[in-house]
């Protein structure tokens, strides 16, 4: 086979990933240039690097507390989708009854856009007494239909005469579930905590309105906040966009690998 | 997510080994049961968090769509009040609507690129890995952070795309690319393919890994070119994938609201109103919750009959992914 | 079995999830007023000064303090609406007020000025009048400004131009003369949210709606032709196009660069550029009002929600946030009018910079022609009727005399259908 030059590809690639990392440059030259933001031209490197736009950021919104509270709600968003998408996406795996429907019903529900809900999904919460607590900011993203189905899929992709073997053997099935099929599942569950983090993380319009004290608003409310001190005038505001993109980044940089293979497992055996 | 229909055929084969024989017919009655309970606790948590935050919310807003309704008073029947005012009255609501199919081609175009680049990314060069979180990298980003980002980029004093154009001599004006109206939507589109085009790689990459290789020797074999390969071999198998990207593309399309919302809020004009954030003025800004209903009943109506209709045409093995299990 | 321990598991949660209910509900058995503010973070320490104030009267409440944006303000306020837990008492911009006033939705105060004399009397009584609705007073002036003419004195002289503008005409003329002096310069810019343009049509006598507001009545010659002028001098720079595409930071960075020879701003804005551009003083700009003396207010005020259970207590608690002491404090603290007439005249005194103090002057003169301040609860349809039509027009993308008529259809149908 005739073998063609690399060259023109790693060309391309090398474009691509400049386009794709520019904008983090750029993000970060300008929170922590020296010289006035709004001069021109601008330099393309930093004039003066100084840490000050990350003070002011520091102290113009309780940042630590900001970012307990993202944390609280993010890990009980995480844990949630993990048993209840599992959960689901195991009994989907399972012929019943109904079966059509409910994955009719759980696909009709992806496509009802959370922003056209958020009044009778406030007067939910409030009736429930949820508002302004970690469990009311949580609940919405407690289940992801396409975590339930990418549960489904890696649990489809476990050979069936593994857990035939398996009952046979007389093994309760709980254990088939928690002891052998979880445990194959892991890319999905990777891919879980990946998806329903960034989910739960980035999402600004909730906390918006379910928060009322500034003890419980989480980091993207403190953007919010941010920009009613600052406008977008100073470094400072690009200061703080990297300090709240840094953990989201850090996270997927840490479980990319299963991150990846969750996203497509049930593609894999396809 | 991307389950071909062998899966459901294991499931199906799966379910078939579980008839016990008819002996034991009594048992195997208590057993079903059992087991057909257990399927409904395990479901239950996940129904009853899509009824609260997504059925009856969407019901809510059929029956608000119905009536004159404000939070003070007591609501009146409208009828197809809304509906008319809708259809004949209301030229932004049809603005909104071409922009959001305007705004769709994110999709297919995001797509293009992202086979581009998973078939770069998956031939055998090195740093293969670091080229793929690279580009991937943008995905997981804070949208209403990328939407800061990008607002900054396009500025026209003082952004780097305007001094890029500038010094290399492309243009001598500056553009207010988020200012201008026949600017602004493609601004967005580029932005929000940024955001979206890793992920679409990550699936597509994945598709491509699971065409078995043999496929392609034994196309060589018969002396097929790369390029009839790609086309015989490749396309056909990267379907089931390519659906799932234009799904979400689709679902992205209908509910990207923070990224215009910080970029431009729906202007110059409506030239980048989507229906999502007419949605969110109707029923914020103009305090019209029962037209907003009316917005969004028509919204999910469309939404649901395009996924149908993606459905349709991906045919074959692609269309039943998941949806006819 | 697996699904029995799922049972019990979910039991539990149901439990706590009761548990935090049955909590939630005996914390709210407390007196509690809820305090809302727009866009006011940085005031915190005095809004606390309020609260401790208002606790010495009423010992037995407590008072919980809020701060939205502007932008996420409505949507955060009409959530809370929806669900009857409103906050109890609301800082409010421009109109909006209005549109809750007419769906019953805010406390009227008259009964209350009229029990306490001496607040009514605190006030310049046409500053009053801008949160009166139906002939109720529904909310008491917070702070105040008006939109008036800065022009940079440097650009002047280099383009020639003697003293500022008289008439529209004169406007567009030094405008392009001062962009003609070099690359990047403009002659115009406005601030741009509400209304605040709208001086530069009411010196052209064109007025947005009939006297009944039971019409538009903008769809004129003069409208048009005032129309086609301001978009040929859009096209020719001569007009900044920030001016129709941004709102408040965008048009203030844009003249704080110094490029830009008149802006057309209030001066809460005024200051916050002098504070932003170190050249910015009163050697180099110089404010007068805008020809006719038409201004349009930007004005915020503090209201009651109708839901509130304590309507007596949240009036005292607004008695007290509007005192003289703290509407001293908040005048000394952003150099902003109050409409308090005895504090305004001690800041105007006591403002040593010429240029500030001129602004704060020129703030209260005229307010006969105060124009753009509509007290219809419509506001914000008629604004999204109008304005993207108007814009259209002004940034060259359609023809003036269309843009008008769709943009009066479009008013005309909105008050036809009137607030449903």
């Amino acid at each position: 086979m005739r073998r063609y030059p690399t060259w023109p590809i790693h060309l391309a690639l090398l474009l691509t990933a400049c386009v794709m990392l520019v904008p983090f440059y750029w993000v970060f030259k300008t929170s922590i240039t020296g010289e006035n933001i709004f001069s021109y031209p601008p330099s393309l490197l930093p004039v003066d690097p100084q840490p000050f736009f990350y003070v002011d950021a520091w102290y113009a919104i309780p940042f630590p507390r900001f970012f307990l509270n993202s944390v609280i709600v993010a890990v009980m968003v995480i844990v949630a989708n993990l048993f209840i998408n599992a959960a689901a996406g195991y009994a989907l795996t399972k012929n019943f009854a109904g079966k059509r429907w409910i994955i009719l019903l759980f696909l009709a529900c992806m496509m009802i856009p959370f922003h056209a809900t958020i009044i009778p999904a406030y007067l939910i919460t409030a009736k429930l007494g949820l508002l302004n607590s970690y469990l009311g900011l949580g609940l919405p993203a407690f289940s992801h239909i396409i975590c339930i189905f990418i549960f489904k899929a890696s649990f489809d992709a476990i050979p069936p005469s593994l857990i035939q073997a398996a009952k046979i053997d007389g093994v309760p099935e709980r254990d088939i579930m928690l002891k052998i099929m979880l445990p194959l599942a892991k890319p999905a569950v990777a891919t879980t905590i990946i998806l329903s983090f960034i989910w739960s993380w980035n999402d600004f319009l909730w906390p918006l309105i379910i928060v009322r004290d500034v003890e419980m608003q989480t980091l993207p409310l403190g953007l919010s906040t941010f920009l009613a001190y600052f406008e977008d005038t100073t470094g400072a505001l690009y200061a703080f966009c990297t300090m709240v993109l840094a953990p989201g980044l850090l996270v997927f940089l840490l479980a990319q690998k299963e991150f990846i293979q969750g996203l497509t497992s049930g593609a894999r055996k396809g | 997510m991307a389950t071909a229909s062998t899966s459901s055929h294991q499931s199906r084969i799966g379910g078939g080994r579980t008839v016990a024989p008819s002996a034991r017919r009594g048992l195997f009655a208590r057993k079903r049961h059992r087991e057909l309970a257990l399927i409904w606790v395990l479901l239950i948590p996940a129904l009853a968090i899509f009824l609260l935050y997504r059925v009856i919310p969407l019901l809510w807003n059929v029956v608000l769509s119905f009536q004159f309704w404000s939070p003070t008073k007591p609501s009146e029947w409208a009828g197809l009040y809304h509906y008319e005012e809708m259809w004949v009255y209301d030229d932004v609501f049809w603005e909104a609507l071409t922009n959001t199919f305007k705004y769709m081609l994110t999709a297919p175009i995001a797509i293009i690129l992202a086979i581009g680049l998973a078939l770069m990314v998956n031939s055998r060069i090195r740093g293969r890995t670091v080229y793929r979180t690279i580009i991937f990298m943008s995905y997981p980003l804070m949208v209403v952070a990328v939407g800061i980002i990008w607002r900054w980029l396009y500025d026209e004093n003082v952004g780097l795309i305007n001094y890029l154009l500038r010094s290399l001599g492309i243009i001598d004006r500056p553009i207010a690319f988020l200012e201008t109206f026949a600017t602004a939507l493609p601004s967005v589109i580029a932005a929000a393919i940024w955001q979206i085009i890793g992920f679409f790689m990550i699936i597509l990459l994945t598709g491509l890994q699971n065409i078995p290789p043999n496929l392609y020797e034994a196309a060589s074999i018969d002396g097929a070119s790369r390029w009839s390969q790609f086309w015989r071999i490749t396309l056909p198998l990267l379907r089931p994938s390519i659906f799932l990207c234009f799904i979400i593309g689709i679902i992205a399309s209908f509910t990207s609201f923070d990224l215009i919302y910080v970029m431009t809020g729906g202007g110059p004009g409506h030239a980048t109103e989507l229906l999502i954030t007419y949605i969110y003025k109707a029923a914020f800004t103009l305090t019209q919750f029962d037209y907003a209903g009316a917005l969004t009943v028509v919204m999910f109506v469309l939404f649901v009959g395009l996924a149908l209709i993606a459905n349709a045409l991906a045919g074959g093995e692609a269309g039943k992914v998941d949806i006819a299990d | 079995m697996i699904n029995r321990r799922y049972v019990i598991g979910t039991a539990a949660a149901i439990g706590l999830l009761a548990s935090t209910l049955a909590a939630d509900r005996a914390a709210a058995q407390d007196k509690t007023l809820t305090l809302l503010t727009w866009n006011l973070p940085i005031y915190e320490e005095k809004f606390q000064g309020w609260i401790a104030d208002f606790q010495e009267m009423h010992p037995d409440f407590t008072v919980e303090w809020l701060d939205k944006k502007g932008t996420e303000y409505a949507t955060f306020y009409q959530t809370q609406l929806v669900a009857g837990t409103a906050p109890d008492i609301i800082d409010v911009q421009g109109m909006l007020w209005a549109e809750y006033a007419a769906d019953d939705g805010l406390v009227d105060l008259t009964p209350y000025l009229e029990e306490h004399p001496d607040i009514k009397a605190r006030y310049n009584p046409e500053g009053l009048e801008f949160w009166q609705y139906d002939g109720k007073q529904y909310m008491l002036p917070y702070y105040f400004s008006k939109t008036l003419m800065v022009y940079n004195k440097k650009l002047f002289e280099e383009a020639g131009i003697e003293g500022p503008p008289t008439n529209f005409d004169e406007i567009l003329d030094d405008a392009g003369k001062i962009a003609a002096t070099g690359e990047g310069r403009s002659g115009f810019i406005t601030l741009n949210f509400d209304w605040l343009y709208w001086a530069l049509f009411a010196m052209n006598d064109i007025d947005l709606l009939n006297e009944g507001m039971t019409e538009a009545a903008f769809n004129t010659p003069e409208m048009v032709d005032a129309v086609t002028k301001l978009a040929e001098a859009t096209q020719s720079g001569a007009i900044n196009n920030i001016s129709w595409t941004g709102r408040w930071v965008e048009p203030n960075n844009a003249f704080a660069a110094g490029d830009i020879g008149m802006y057309q701003g209030h001066g809460a804005a005024l200051f916050w550029i002098m504070g932003q551009a170190d050249w910015a003083n009163a050697d180099t700009l110089g404010v007068v009002e805008w020809p006719g003396g038409w201004g349009v207010p930007n004005a915020h005020g503090l209201g009651i929600s109708a839901s509130t259970e304590y309507p007596d207590e949240a009036f005292d608690f607004i008695a007290i946030a509007l005192n003289d002491k703290w509407q001293t404090t908040m005048a000394d603290t952003f150099t902003i009018l109050t409409l308090n007439e005895t504090v305004d005249a001690e800041l105007i005194a006591d403002t040593e910079d010429p240029l500030k103090q001129e602004t704060l002057e020129l703030s209260l003169a005229n307010m006969d022609k105060a124009t753009g301040d509509w007290v219809t609860p419509l506001d914000a349809r008629i604004k999204e009727a109008f304005y993207p039509e108007l814009q259209a027009a002004l940034l060259g993308q359609k023809d003036p005399a269309e843009a008008i008529e769709a943009a009066e259809s479009n008013v005309n149908r909105v008050i036809r259908r009137g607030n449903r």
